[in-house]
Parts: structure tokens; C-alpha cells; sequence
């Protein structure tokens, strides 16, 4: 499959530090990537670079031939890479329907905005129901709901996720998965960052796992959930005896 | 003091505290959109003045009718100056931010002030329209047309501005860049197009609120920075995030202003509002009408 | 350029490391000194005794301002208020009839007492509502002290015809020496590290130990003191001026113009400010009007956007090109 996402020797810095380093990664079309890594990897630095939050030192992002490291951040997402960013970012002071009609803002996505919602609501009937409440006074979980829905009515053709299941329940953390799996069987490309590493590598077809603001490995799903080194930093598996 | 002179204060007040609504509203939008404080307002405010001033002595333009020119030749001078000065500021984050846009606005208000004193001269000037000193009598308090109609006009200015910020796409996107400017820009707005945008929108609002200055009370190059003060102790009272807010909160000060001028005296009217202010600034500085 | 606070302080009023440029800068602001004293006496001119009153009073201004904002990191914009408080002081007690030297140093003190009383609340508020805040009260001062006393104050017939300016100038003089002395030696000082980590960034000062409020406050009572003494100066020199004139916030802004031209955080920078605005301002005065605050403004703007060293910091990027050709690190 061709790279749609790729990102080739991205180096980043806050001021005089460093935060990214050399980092390359790409994300084929109609796939799941998972980014996992600990704390203060550089995971959503890495996110918002992308999305034109910030800009690299050095290297480039190309979205199917569109180089978007040069990109300002509105433009980005009219070329339909849409960022669902941590904590979610709400805007709180407006309602359910206020979020989702601004998240079809642009040019490509405002026309359609109408029918949009209607799968918004389709996926989430909780966001239906409660759709002249401001956003500020909803619970974690149809906060995070709000956010995604958010994300979907910008027409994503890549959708990236920055920690969705951060702070919910895990019932919640379930559901909001399975939708996520509906809409890449549908066919939206995704690109997940999760500290919740299991649940990460359950979803993802790949992923890549990050360190320190370097990639150190890569590998699919699957094989990462089985593979030793990952499953004691990350899944909470303790070294097997005599290693 | 009779009921009757204590109800024309009172409505006096009502009316000066719709010129300093607007005023606020415009200084509000652009502190709570762009995050800047605009130290220059007033002179924009005066600036709009003298606009309408130069229309009437040149064409005999009713000044209420000018404004509907006033305004968009305000908007341009807000782009004009967003585009030459503010734009290098609004990149900047945060203290470092505010702090910055108060030092070029402030040298602005002086290039600003010192041109219209060159153009105009010090003088103070005023305008007369046919109706300036007749008015309205209801039951014994007069109602100057000059303040009725600028009060008027600054209610449905307050009307149109919360309809078009609270109803239409635009003005949602501007509200949205106000609450969280990068998610704002993950949906796709260019915030960049939308701080210039409210920067000339709060010119305007500065615009209008100075053509009522001009009917009202008179106009020379030096009350740009009163003006300002006066905003800014609006939009302190009415609290950082309130901006259609600001224009109740107006009226407020006018009728605080109004009613201790009645009982202290007219010398502590212009004080009571500063001391209102740094006191609302130390003890509350969220402001009056706070959601949070 | 290092980005070390301390050393962007210290190294423009410390000698470069070259042997004989060590005594270049305490050469130069010796010869300077000298010239302030001895030119006016041979020049008996009127305007240029006043031109240099005016430079001091103004440096003295600046240099106030500057401790509390360049160096402790408050701007304040109501600067003016001390210097109305201590112009108002001395001119009563002056008048009055008490010594001026004892109604000089009151008007310093009633100053910096009022600093003390309105610091501590004010200094609970950060960045520019400190700065508005800080306004609204010297307003609040301003208006209150013209609406209760409307009357010009003129100097009695004795005392003006007495009156000589050469004096006053020398009092000037010595106070911007001082003013400038003081925050020479604050810098060098025990506190000064404490102060400038303030500026930096004041939750770090705090989770370091330092005290924050102490410090401010210590850099309050400095500005304010100099600030009224200066206000002392001119209601010496004074014949007579409206008893809000010294409130309005022109006198701050001034000071701020002359410290940011100057550049701000830096101690050659109210005084080459103090000297680069009066002379320019003379000058464009004499010629364009009201376009010479127009040309201030402007540059201003250019200073705050591009340059926001000041002229201090142009200064020593030209001579770096000029003498040293480091390799960059």
C-alpha cells in the first residue's frame, strides 16, 4: 500500500530543547496506527505537529504527495487531517450542536455539514439526545464522545486521536473503541496515540512505539501485544523468572 | 434633592453609560479574542469622532446617519493596523503577549493622538445638529434627542452585535477562537483572518461609541486615553469573558457614576468609578457578571 | 548573547574582558559627570541649564521606574503617582515655611510610605492588570488632588525673586547620580539575584525560597523614594504649576518611553535614553510640532517590536561586529 500519512526525519524543539528526534513513521490508507510510549514521550508533540500546532526543525510531513509541515493549521485540516487533541477541548461555553457545526468549519466539510451530523448522531445517540447542552456539563465519557463527533464532522480522511480513553471508565473506553473500528471499516484512516497501550494494540493493525522523542520500534498489532520487551514496559507484565 | 432632579441624574447616567457599553464591548472583543490589551481604543473612539465631525461641518451630514460611513471607515483602519502593527504581537503567547500589545498600543496612542492634534488642532469641537438642546419631556425629566437617539443606536448596535455573535457561523467561530484558540484552529478556522477581523469590528464598536462622544459631549485629540480608562473599567467590572456583557456593565457604571454624583458631588463622580475598578481588580478581579 | 538574566544586567555596566577597554565605561561616565558639573558654569544660558535639569529630572524618573520594572519585572503605570506625592509634600512643607532640605526628604518618604500601603494588595495582581491597576489608582490621585485643589501654586515673591536655577540643576544632578548609583550597587547587592529571579519568572523565585513579596517591595520602596524626591526636585524648580500637574501620566510614560528607548532592565539605559529623548525632543520640538511624539511613538513601536534592548542593546551589537569575530557557539 502507498504511505498517505508519511512523516520522514521530523527533529522538533521547545525553544533551546529537543523533543522529537529523527523521527519517521508512516500510515497507509484504511489502516489503524497506534503511537504507545510513556509519559513525556513526545507523543503529542508528535500529534500536534502534525496537525500544524507546531512546526519541525527539520523533516518533513507529506499527506499523499501534499507536503504539510508548511502548512498553518486550518489548512491542514481542509486537506481533511483532523485532530481529536488530548483532553479533549471542548469548546465548553456552547452546546452539543454549537461543537459539532463548528467542526465542519471548513471549506470542505460545511456544505455537507447537515447530513455529517446526522451520522454523528447515529454513532453517538447520547450527543442526540443532549443536543442544547453546553459542553461543559457533560460527563468525561459524552465529552470524549463530543470531541470524536467533533473530529467526524470535519470529514477526516485521517483522523488522529491524542489519548481518547485518558480518564474514562472502561465500559466507556470499550464503546468509544468499537466506534472507532466501525468508522475504519467504513473507511477512515486512522491514527491513534493511547497510553493505554493494550487497548491500543488490540485496535491497531500497527503501530510504533515511542521513547524519549525517538521511534524505537515498530511492528504490527499483534505481534507487539505478544512481544516481551513491550509487554513488560507497557502492559504491566512482570519479567518472567530466571531472565 | 427632588425626585425629579434625582430621576434626570439617573437617566443621564442611564444614557452616558450606553456610550461607555459600547465603547467597552469593542475594547472587550478584542482583549477577549486576540487576548490584547488595546491601549490605543480610545483613540480609534476619537478617531471615529472626528470622522463624523469632519462629515457634518463638510457635508452637513447628520451624524446618525454618518455613521453607517463612519464605521466601515473605522473597520479599515482596524485592518490597516492589525496588518502593519498588531499581527507581530498576537504571535506571542500569554503575559508576554499582553504586555507587548500594551507597549505598541501605547505607541500608537501617541503617533494616533499627536497626528490629530496636528490635523485638528487641540481645540476642542462640537457638533449642532438642529435638534442638539431640544428633547423629549416625560413626566418632568427631559430627554435630550442627542442622548436618546445615541442610546437607542447603542442598544440595537448591542442587539445586532450579540445576534451576530451568538447566531450566525461567523460569529460562532469568532467565539470559539476566544474560548480556545488551537482547537479553534483544529477545526479549521483561520484564527489569523479572525483576530483582524475582530480587531476592525472592535474599531468600529469604537467608532460608534465616539460619534456619540461628539453629539454628546465634544471632541479634541486628547481624550483618547480617558476614554480608554473608562473602557477598561467597564470591561474589568463586567469580567474577562463577558463581551456583549460589557455593555449592561456600562450602563451600570453610568448609573453608579450618576447616583453617587448626586449624593458625594460632582467632584468624586470621576473617582468613584477608578476606585470601583481597582477594587473590583484586587478583591474580584474575575469580574461582577462572572460565570465561573 | 547569553540568555543568563543576570549577566544581561551586569555585563553593560561591567568593563569587557580587554585589558584596556576595562577602563573605558568607568572613564567615560567619569568624564561625563564632569562635564554635567563644570559645562553648565561656564555656559551661562538659561535654556541649557534647563535642557540638563530636564535630562536629570527625567533620568531620575526613568531609573525609578526602571528598578521596579526592569529589574524586579512590575510595570507599573502609575508611576506619577509618587512623583505628584512628593512634589505635593515638599511644596506644602516648603511653602509652609519648614526647611526645604527636611520637606525634600519628606516628600521622599511620603512617597514611599504610599508604595508600601498600596503595594501589598496591588501586588497580588499580574502583568497588565498590575499595569491598569496600578493606573486606576495614580488616577484616582490625579483627579482627586485637582478637583480639591484647582489653584495654580506660585512660588511667593521672595523666593522668585531669589530664584536661581543653577542650584536646582545640581540638585537634579545629584539626584540622577544617586538614583543611577542605587541601582548600580542594588545590582551588585545581596537582593539583586533575588529581584531579577522575580522578573523571570516569580512561581520559580517562589518554589526556590526566595520571597517574593519582600522582594517587591524592597524594589517599590527604592522606585517610589526616587521617584518622590524627584517630584521634590520640581516643585523646587517650579515658579508655580497646577498641584496635579506632577500626577499626570505623562510623567510615567515619559519614563517608560525614556527606559524602553534606552533600554529597559539595564542601567545605561535611562541614561542614554534620559539624554537621547530631551535633546531629540528639543530638537523636533523646535521644528516639527506635534510630529516629534509622533516620530517618539513610531519609534517606539519599532523599539517594543524589533529592538527591545533599546539603544543599549543596538549599541553592543554594533560594537561586537565591529571588534570581535567570535565563532558562534
Amino acid at each position: 500500500m502507498t504511505k498517505f500519512l508519511d512523516i520522514q526525519n521530523i527533529n522538533a524543539a521547545y525553544g533551546d530543547i529537543q523533543t522529537l528526534w529523527d523521527v519517521s513513521l508512516h500510515v497507509s490508507e484504511g489502516e489503524i496506527v497506534g503511537l504507545i510510549g510513556p509519559n513525556g514521550a513526545g507523543k503529542t508533540t508528535l500529534m500536534r505537529l502534525i496537525a500544524g500546532l507546531h512546526k519541525p526543525t527539520s523533516g518533513f510531513v507529506q499527506l499523499a504527495d501534499t507536503p504539510l509541515h508548511t502548512l498553518p493549521a486550518y489548512e491542514i485540516v481542509e486537506h481533511g487531517v483532523i485532530l481529536v487533541p488530548e483532553g479533549r477541548r471542548l469548546f465548553g461555553g456552547m452546546t452539543v450542536l454549537e461543537n459539532l457545526e463548528l467542526g465542519a468549519y471548513s471549506s470542505r466539510a460545511r456544505e455537507e455539514r447537515f447530513k455529517t451530523m446526522k451520522r454523528v448522531f447515529e454513532l453517538f445517540p447520547i450527543l442526540s439526545e443532549r443536543q442544547k447542552q453546553h459542553a461543559n456539563t457533560m460527563s468525561g465519557g459524552q465529552q470524549q464522545m463530543l470531541a470524536i463527533g467533533r473530529g467526524i464532522m470535519g470529514l477526516p480522511r485521517l483522523l488522529m486521536l491524542d489519548e481518547p480513553s485518558l480518564g474514562l471508565a472502561p465500559l466507556i473506553v470499550e464503546n468509544i473503541f468499537e466506534i472507532l473500528k466501525l468508522m475504519n471499516d467504513q473507511g477512515v484512516t486512522i491514527f491513534l496515540v493511547e497510553q493505554n497501550a493494550r487497548k491500543a494494540l488490540e485496535l491497531a493493525d500497527r503501530a510504533y512505539i515511542l521513547e524519549q522523542g525517538r521511534v524505537v520500534g515498530t511492528g504490527l498489532g499483534r505481534e507487539l501485544l505478544h512481544n516481551d520487551e513491550v509487554r513488560q514496559a507497557y502492559l504491566g507484565f512482570a519479567p518472567a523468572a530466571g531472565k | 434633592m427632588s425626585i425629579e432632579s434625582f430621576l434626570q441624574t439617573l437617566v443621564f447616567g442611564i444614557f452616558v453609560g450606553g456610550i461607555y457599553g459600547i465603547a467597552a464591548m469593542g475594547l472587550a472583543l478584542v482583549f477577549g479574542v486576540l487576548k490584547i490589551m488595546n491601549i490605543a481604543h480610545g483613540e480609534l473612539l476619537m478617531l471615529g469622532g472626528y470622522v463624523s465631525f469632519w462629515l457634518f461641518t463638510t457635508w452637513g451630514m447628520d451624524p446618525f446617519v454618518s455613521i453607517l460611513i463612519t464605521i466601515p471607515a473605522l473597520f479599515l483602519i482596524g485592518l490597516l493596523l492589525d496588518r502593519v502593527v498588531y499581527r507581530h504581537v498576537v504571535t506571542l503567547q500569554g503575559e508576554e503577549k499582553i504586555k507587548n500589545s500594551m507597549l505598541v498600543s501605547f505607541g500608537l496612542t501617541l503617533v494616533i493622538q499627536n497626528l490629530a492634534q496636528w490635523g485638528f488642532t487641540a481645540d476642542e469641537r462640537a457638533i449642532q445638529v438642529a435638534y442638539t438642546g431640544t428633547g423629549l419631556s416625560l413626566a418632568g425629566i427631559t430627554l435630550p434627542y442627542t442622548r436618546l437617539g445615541s442610546f437607542a443606536v447603542a442598544i440595537v448596535v448591542t442587539l445586532l452585535l450579540h445576534v451576530f455573535l451568538r447566531r450566525t457561523y461567523y460569529g460562532k467561530a469568532i467565539l470559539a477562537t476566544a474560548e480556545d484558540w488551537e482547537s479553534a484552529e483544529l477545526v479549521g478556522i483561520n484564527i489569523r483572518r479572525v483576530y483582524m477581523m475582530t480587531f476592525a469590528l472592535g474599531a468600529s464598536l469604537a467608532a460608534i461609541a465616539g460619534t456619540f462622544v461628539t453629539i454628546t459631549y465634544g471632541i479634541s485629540p486628547s481624550i483618547g486615553i480617558i476614554w480608554t480608562l473608562k473602557a477598561l473599567v467597564v470591561v474589568v467590572l463586567a469580567g474577562t469573558g463577558s463581551i456583549v456583557g460589557a455593555f449592561p456593565a456600562g450602563i451600570l457604571l453610568g448609573i453608579v457614576e450618576a447616583v453617587s454624583g448626586a449624593f458625594i458631588g460632582s467632584t468624586y463622580r470621576e473617582v468613584i468609578g477608578l476606585v470601583i475598578f481597582v477594587l473590583v481588580l484586587i478583591l474580584r478581579p474575575q469580574g461582577l457578571f462572572a460565570r465561573k | 548573547m547569553s540568555d543568563n538574566p543576570i549577566r544581561r544586567v551586569m555585563s553593560s555596566s561591567q568593563p569587557s574582558p580587554r585589558s584596556f577597554r576595562r577602563w573605558l565605561t568607568p572613564l567615560g561616565v567619569i568624564l561625563l559627570i564632569l562635564f554635567a558639573v563644570i559645562y553648565p558654569q561656564q555656559v551661562d544660558k538659561q535654556n541649557v541649564w534647563n535642557l540638563f535639569f530636564l535630562i536629570c529630572l527625567h533620568m531620575t524618573m526613568s531609573q525609578s521606574w526602571n528598578i521596579l520594572a526592569g529589574f524586579a519585572g512590575q510595570s507599573s503605570l502609575g508611576h506619577a503617582a509618587f512623583f505628584g506625592i512628593g512634589a505635593f509634600v515638599t511644596r506644602t512643607l516648603w511653602l509652609g515655611g519648614i526647611p526645604f532640605a527636611l520637606a525634600f526628604i519628606l516628600g521622599g518618604l511620603a512617597a514611599v510610605v504610599f508604595g508600601m500601603l498600596i503595594g501589598a494588595p496591588t501586588f497580588r495582581l499580574r502583568g497588565a492588570y498590575f499595569a491598569i491597576g496600578t493606573l486606576g489608582v495614580a488616577e484616582v490621585l490625579r483627579i482627586t488632588v485637582s478637583q480639591n485643589i484647582p489653584f495654580i501654586s506660585t512660588m511667593p515673591g521672595p523666593l522668585i525673586a531669589s530664584y536661581d536655577l543653577l542650584p536646582r540643576y545640581y540638585l537634579a544632578l545629584g539626584l540622577a547620580l544617586a538614583a543611577t548609583g542605587t541601582a548600580y550597587l542594588l545590582l551588585r547587592s545581596p537582593w539583586s539575584l533575588g529581584i531579577l529571579a522575580v522578573r523571570e519568572d516569580e512561581e520559580a523565585a517562589q518554589a526556590t525560597g526566595v520571597h517574593v513579596l519582600r522582594h517587591k517591595l524592597l524594589a517599590l520602596a527604592l522606585s517610589s523614594f526616587f521617584a518622590g524626591l524627584a517630584g521634590g526636585v520640581f516643585a523646587f524648580q517650579q515658579i508655580s504649576y497646577y498641584p496635579s500637574a506632577p500626577f499626570s501620566p505623562l510623567w510615567t510614560f515619559d519614563a517608560l518611553l525614556i527606559t524602553f528607548i534606552g533600554g529597559l532592565g539595564t542601567i545605561a539605559g535611562p541614561v542614554i535614553g534620559a539624554i537621547f529623548f530631551i535633546l531629540v525632543r528639543q530638537q523636533l520640538a523646535a521644528t516639527l510640532v506635534e510630529i516629534h511624539q509622533v516620530v517618539f511613538g513610531i519609534f517606539f513601536i519599532v523599539i517594543v517590536l524589533v529592538f527591545p534592548g533599546g539603544l543599549v542593546e543596538a549599541w553592543k551589537r554594533l560594537r561586537n561586529v565591529r571588534w570581535i569575530k567570535k565563532p558562534s557557539s
